[in-house]
């Protein structure tokens, strides 16, 4: 009889953050030459192509939308929050997973996050690139922008402290600025390293400039750590805060569906949920493309599910509180919501929610599954589909029948609706290959630290 | 199972506790006779208090199985003998049963009656169902405080490596169960005093704070205990760091809870909810709301801050004891304005009822401590904590 040990396959585990008989500069090489090589993959080609082709989607679906306003869209009256608000919630969602990685676990002392930061984080910046594009997109008149900052206007115009609205303006600000903070701050070392290994005049030119005069000194290091861990801990209330805040923009009203105290940490939830979906939806591909299987190992993949699991129950829990208050606050608009959701006009949505969030989900308790990385992939998938459902059915099931039954109707997206939001994932994509093609995507330096850490733990 | 010595002062302080427990609550009980609306009221601060050490134990360690660290190697054994006072908790729910009559105007059949939405409810909130669910979630969470302690003890005995992966599946699914029945017992037994209001984060609001109350409790327990072996070898300053930075994660959820609800309700202004908070708002309840942000808040928040301070035990046991009194506040805070708007009406059975019941759970507690070795004694996590980075926090 053969008896595995789970001790020691979990002592085994803690090294599996890092493929065996790495060195500095095995992970050094191997990482670099992603970026630092002439021949660019057929592969990337296609994939920038592709993406390239849905940015160009995007900017005429802007441009058509800056000629005849935003008429073009689906939304009118009842429904003025379309697909276009969705998205918003949907990308600004997707970027926490960056933040959280890098700076939460970074907090928290998990190793296992280092393969994994520095992607997630470019994740995040370009994720809200494409969210604070909508707002501006939907104020019909975006050349006036600027009007929600609070600035000594002649005109006399101040904006609403009141309104989450205005506080979404100074939290996704502030939130994209310490993100793009973070992330540079963390490539410092490893443009160095590139700069050293460039062999282009261009390259040791490029990545010169960018290292900012980095030597690697002791002194240097010291304030990097200091700094880097500074950052970290001004970044973690700001995951928490932007998504706050984008869930106040709901429920502050008094829309039925909308008012509920429940939203802040159900959307917080939901927010790590949708964003380690897909990190898991772009990593996998990513791994078996460039051969990382080394870096990004079957343990970050098992940690990322099992923060998919506990992030998507705690959202369940959200959707079960909805479900019950309805009934038991005794209010009719509140019990009419969760009627209209269950068997309304757009209930197949609601229902198709719950599958691709919730039930599906479920597979991760086990063991086999999540070891299946298709499987994980195709979970991933189905919570990314399902995040943007929930939105949907927030925001349009909520608004589309609200007090009045003469004033109900229903919304359809448009063209435009679909061309913004494909769009959007094509200029998501392209920075992204963008990113992968310039920059090392796994964080040179840190990798190196968690090689010699292991081989510290091994002598 | 335990040292002499230890076990003459854990003897020592359970026969206290009992006697202190058994007098309060007598005189309560006398005094019950004549105001029974005023005991059963006060009874109901002091036990939802009170429920939160062992409800609160039985989460917080579920999260350590399922998370880890050296943390829980030092407090494990004291959360687990928190949450094998389960059923005395369930003995001291006894009263409350007793006195939905005085507590729960649902239970008043005319008002019901006579009120459309509290008919609509009554489907949820009558007595037989109300004592079936408590019933229910008392014996959900027995079943998980028996099978977790067996498995520690099963450790101790064998040693068995397979019982850490048992620990960790079993504590996933049962904060999935926590969850659930820790949210709808504060529905039961704090919001429905309220039968009319309702708040959808309320359950999980509640919850926090008794995970709060246990992981302060648990930090003074370990401070106590940690001048003689086999604690003192467990507890060592990273222990009490991570602690410490545990309870002001807990605090900030607590207060981001709080907050989050507070806001939502102000903002939309709505008279069903609204009402909750111009009722805890009223007199002298607004000095009891405030003290809150401040010392709920504020006070812990920025001494947990404090690296030195979370590295040094007696400092954050200080911490640990402001945040159980302000527990106590916030439950008074949340159940007496029901019965006394206006402002405070404070009557000794407030002090004295609390005192009663934390002091009989105390003797359980103490008389559970000395079951099992203070230490696990084949804990793995030591081990496993070592590789992970001591860099960075």
């Amino acid at each position: 009889m053969t008896q595995t040990n789970p001790a020691s396959e979990r002592a085994a585990e803690t090294h599996d953050i890092v493929g065996s008989g790495h060195t500095f500069g095995s992970v050094t090489d191997k990482i670099s030459s992603i970026v630092q090589t002439t021949r660019t993959p057929k592969a990337w080609y296609v994939g920038f192509t592709i993406s390239f082709a849905f940015l160009m989607l995007l900017m005429v679906s802007v441009a058509w939308l800056f000629v005849r306003g935003i008429g073009i869209w689906g939304i009118n009256i009842p429904v003025g929050w379309g697909v276009d608000i969705v998205n918003f919630v949907w990308w600004i969602g997707i970027g926490h997973a960056g933040t959280l990685i890098s700076a939460i676990l970074l907090l928290m002392r998990q190793q296992w996050r280092t393969s994994i930061n520095r992607f997630a984080e470019a994740m995040t910046l370009f994720a809200v690139s494409c969210a604070g594009l909508y707002p501006i997109l939907h104020l019909g008149r975006p050349e006036y922008f600027y009007w929600l900052l609070p600035y000594p206007s002649t005109m006399g115009i101040w904006p609403q402290f009141r309104s989450p609205l205005m506080w979404d303006v100074f939290a996704v600000s502030t939130y994209a600025t310490v993100s793009a903070l973070f992330w540079f701050v963390g490539l410092i070392p490893d443009f160095a390293t590139l700069r050293d290994r460039a062999t282009s005049t261009t390259g040791q030119v490029i990545y010169g400039i960018l290292a900012m005069g980095w030597r690697g000194s002791a002194r240097h290091w010291r304030r990097y750590e200091q700094a880097y861990l500074l950052l970290a801990a001004l970044a973690t209330p700001l995951v928490v805060s932007v998504h706050t805040i984008v869930s106040f923009d709901f429920a502050v009203s008094v829309i039925p569906g909308w008012h509920t105290t429940i939203f802040p940490p159900y959307f917080v939830a939901g927010a790590i949920f949708a964003g380690f979906a897909m990190v898991l939806t772009i990593m996998l591909p990513l791994r078996a493309a460039y051969g990382l299987e080394d870096f990004v190992t079957l343990r970050h993949i098992r940690n990322m599910c099992y923060v998919l699991l506990a992030s998507g129950l705690i959202v369940a829990y959200g959707y079960l509180m909805e479900v019950f208050f309805a009934w038991y606050s005794g209010n009719h608009y509140e019990a009419h919501v969760i009627l209209n959701r269950f068997y309304g006009p757009y209930a197949w949505l609601y229902w198709a929610l719950i599958l691709t969030n919730i039930v599906i989900p479920q597979l991760l308790w086990f063991s086999r599954v999540r070891q299946n990385l298709l499987v994980v992939w195709l979970v991933a998938m189905s919570v990314n589909i399902g995040m943007w459902l929930e939105r949907f059915v927030i925001i349009v099931i909520s608004l589309h029948q609200d007090f009045l039954p003469s004033s109900w109707g229903m919304y359809t997206p448009t063209f435009w609706d679909w061309s913004t939001f494909f769009g959007t994932i094509g200029l998501f994509c392209s920075l992204l290959f963008l990113f992968l093609r310039f920059l090392p995507m796994i964080s040179i330096f840190e990798m190196r630290e968690l090689v010699h850490h292991v081989e510290d733990e091994a002598h | 199972m335990i040292p002499h010595d230890l076990d003459t002062t854990l003897r020592r302080l359970q026969r206290r506790a009992l006697l202190v427990g058994c007098a309060a609550l007598a005189c309560c009980l006398a005094a019950a006779a004549a105001a029974p609306g005023q005991f059963f009221r006060s009874y109901l601060v002091g036990f939802v208090y009170c429920a939160g050490f062992p409800l609160g134990a039985l989460a917080v360690l579920m999260v350590h199985h399922l998370v880890g660290g050296a943390w829980g190697h030092l407090t494990r054994r004291f959360l687990e003998a928190s949450t094998r006072t389960l059923p005395v908790l369930t003995l001291l729910f006894m009263p409350v049963a007793i006195g939905t009559r005085w507590l729960y105007p649902w239970t008043d059949a005319a008002a019901v009656g006579s009120d459309a939405l509290l008919r609509h409810k009554a489907l949820w909130l009558n007595f037989p169902f109300f004592i079936g669910r408590a019933a229910f979630y008392f014996a959900v969470w027995w079943t998980l405080a028996w099978v977790l302690n067996r498995w520690s003890a099963r450790q101790d005995r064998t040693g068995d490596p397979a019982l850490l992966d048992r620990f960790a599946s079993l504590s996933a699914a049962g904060l999935v169960v926590f969850a659930l029945t820790g949210s709808f017992a504060a529905f039961d037994w704090l919001m429905s005093t309220e039968p009319k209001w309702f708040s959808t984060i309320y359950g999980a609001m509640v919850a926090m704070g008794w995970m709060l109350a246990a992981l302060a409790f648990t930090v003074i327990v370990a401070h106590y205990l940690s001048d003689r072996e086999p604690v003192r070898s467990a507890a060592d300053e990273q222990s009490f760091n991570d602690l410490g930075n545990l309870m002001l994660a807990f605090l900030m959820l607590w207060t981001y809870m709080a907050l989050s609800q507070f806001l939502l309700i102000w903002s939309a202004n709505l008279p069903e909810e609204i009402e909750w908070y111009l009722l805890r708002f009223s007199g002298s309840w607004l000095a009891v709301a405030i003290s809150l942000p401040v010392f709920h808040y504020l006070v812990p928040f920025l001494a947990l801050l404090s690296r030195p301070l979370k590295r040094c035990a007696p400092a954050l046991v200080k911490v640990a004891g402001l945040l159980l009194v302000m527990r106590l506040v916030d439950n008074y805070w949340l159940i007496a304005p029901v019965y006394a708007h206006g402002g405070v009406h404070a009557h000794w059975m407030d002090a004295l009822c609390p005192i009663g019941i934390c002091g009989l759970w105390l003797a359980a507690f103490c008389w559970q401590l000395r079951q099992m070795p203070l230490i696990p004694l084949h804990d793995q996590e030591p081990e496993t904590a070592q590789h992970e980075v001591p860099a960075h926090g």
